[in-house]
């Protein structure tokens, strides 16, 4: 590894007496916000499970007739298969191969894109089909009340996720540069691993709309 | 191993294989709920597979991919604190709906197909000795 002697010393803020302390530090503000995002998405989580309890049958309906099962599927494989690029990409950092960890983290930047590519498909399904919430709601095939709220949902549900999925593109895009120029090493590290935190939540919550919006 | 020589490795560093196999473990799973799905099983079971699978998936990830496992201390506190709160209000809230008088839920599958009750289903336990059964929870009549 010849850059790791050439890296610079890593950064450590005057206030921390090592960089273990910094970097568990970092690590616990960013667990701290994830378990905000985690019950920001409860809230709609809880929506859905009340208003599946009013509505069971439209519900199973709308998931059967509705959307398209192998987009959801395929969106699955994609998201986990950034997640483990993503976790390759900061085991790559910490051993000093910036320029490996930066060209994983673009594979997952790709397969991000093809998160969001499948998912606009969808959304023009959508409303093609007329599956939409509210008075929008013309889809003929699944009616009776609940029908829309379950787009209603799932829009809300969805288009929460794939913010957040590009928040984590952003994040992980400014990581691939700062890996490519060998800022990470043995030491330095957190940023990266805190950048992966971030994907890893948006993979997890996606784990549970899968089958909450395509299987049931 | 590249960070031997260094003092401050904050944890044992675990090779690459160990993610390729968690990967493994996770599209497993998917193939499994994506099968069990289209089982049919009756309508409690079809849920409650796809949750636990689901749950299955995401202590995976959480454990190994965001490093729980490895990574002792309060990280794992707060994140255990989130879920618990989680399973307060998911769970709190279904008993409310559940335990309800039918029509004050909003209208749905069930109180839609609700017959309108008749005099005597108003009639309260023990009401019926007091002279006036059906009066409690009766606005008064009107003149």
């Amino acid at each position: 590894m010849p850059e790791l002697t050439a890296r610079a010393a890593p950064p450590l803020a005057h206030h921390f007496v090592d960089m273990r302390q910094q970097t568990e530090a970092a690590r616990l503000g960013m667990w701290l916000f994830l378990a905000s995002e985690v019950l920001l998405f409860t809230g709609l989580f809880t929506a859905y499970s009340i208003y599946r309890y009013l509505y069971a049958g439209v519900f199973e309906e709308a998931s059967r007739k509705g959307v398209e099962l192998w987009a959801g599927t395929t969106n699955t494989f994609v998201l986990i298969t950034s997640s483990l690029t993503v976790a390759l990409a900061i085991h790559f950092a910490r051993l000093g191969r910036g320029k490996l960890a930066a060209a994983l983290l673009g594979v997952s930047l790709l397969l991000g894109c093809a998160f969001l590519g499948i998912k606009a498909i969808e959304y023009a399904n959508h409303f093609h089909e007329g599956q939409l919430p509210g008075k929008f709601y013309t889809f003929a095939e699944v009616q009776g009340p609940g029908a829309s709220m379950f787009f209603t949902l799932y829009f809300i549900m969805t288009g929460l996720h794939g913010l957040h999925v590009i928040a984590g593109m952003t994040v992980l895009a400014v990581m691939a540069v700062r890996a490519w120029r060998e800022e990470f090493g043995p030491e330095h590290y957190a940023p990266i691993e805190i950048a992966g935190l971030y994907w890893h939540l948006v993979d997890l919550i996606w784990i549970f709309l899968y089958p909450l919006l395509y299987l049931i | 191993m590249p960070n031997g020589e260094h003092q401050t490795a904050l944890e044992p560093h675990h090779g690459a294989g160990r993610y390729v196999a968690v990967w493994v473990a996770l599209c497993a799973l998917t193939v499994g709920t994506l099968l069990a799905s289209r089982l049919s099983l009756g309508p409690p079971w079809h849920l409650l597979v796809a949750l636990a699978i689901a749950a299955a998936k995401a202590g995976l990830v959480a454990l190994f991919f965001m490093h729980l496992w490895d990574q002792p201390g309060v990280n794992r506190l707060v994140f255990a604190t989130s879920l618990v709160f989680v399973a307060l209000l998911i769970g709190l809230v279904l008993l409310d709906s559940a335990t309800r008088f039918p029509l004050a839920n909003p209208p749905n599958e069930r109180t839609l197909r609700f017959e309108p009750p008749s005099f005597e289903t108003h009639v309260q336990p023990g009401e019926r000795e007091q002279g006036e059964p059906g009066a409690i929870g009766r606005p008064p009549a009107r003149e």
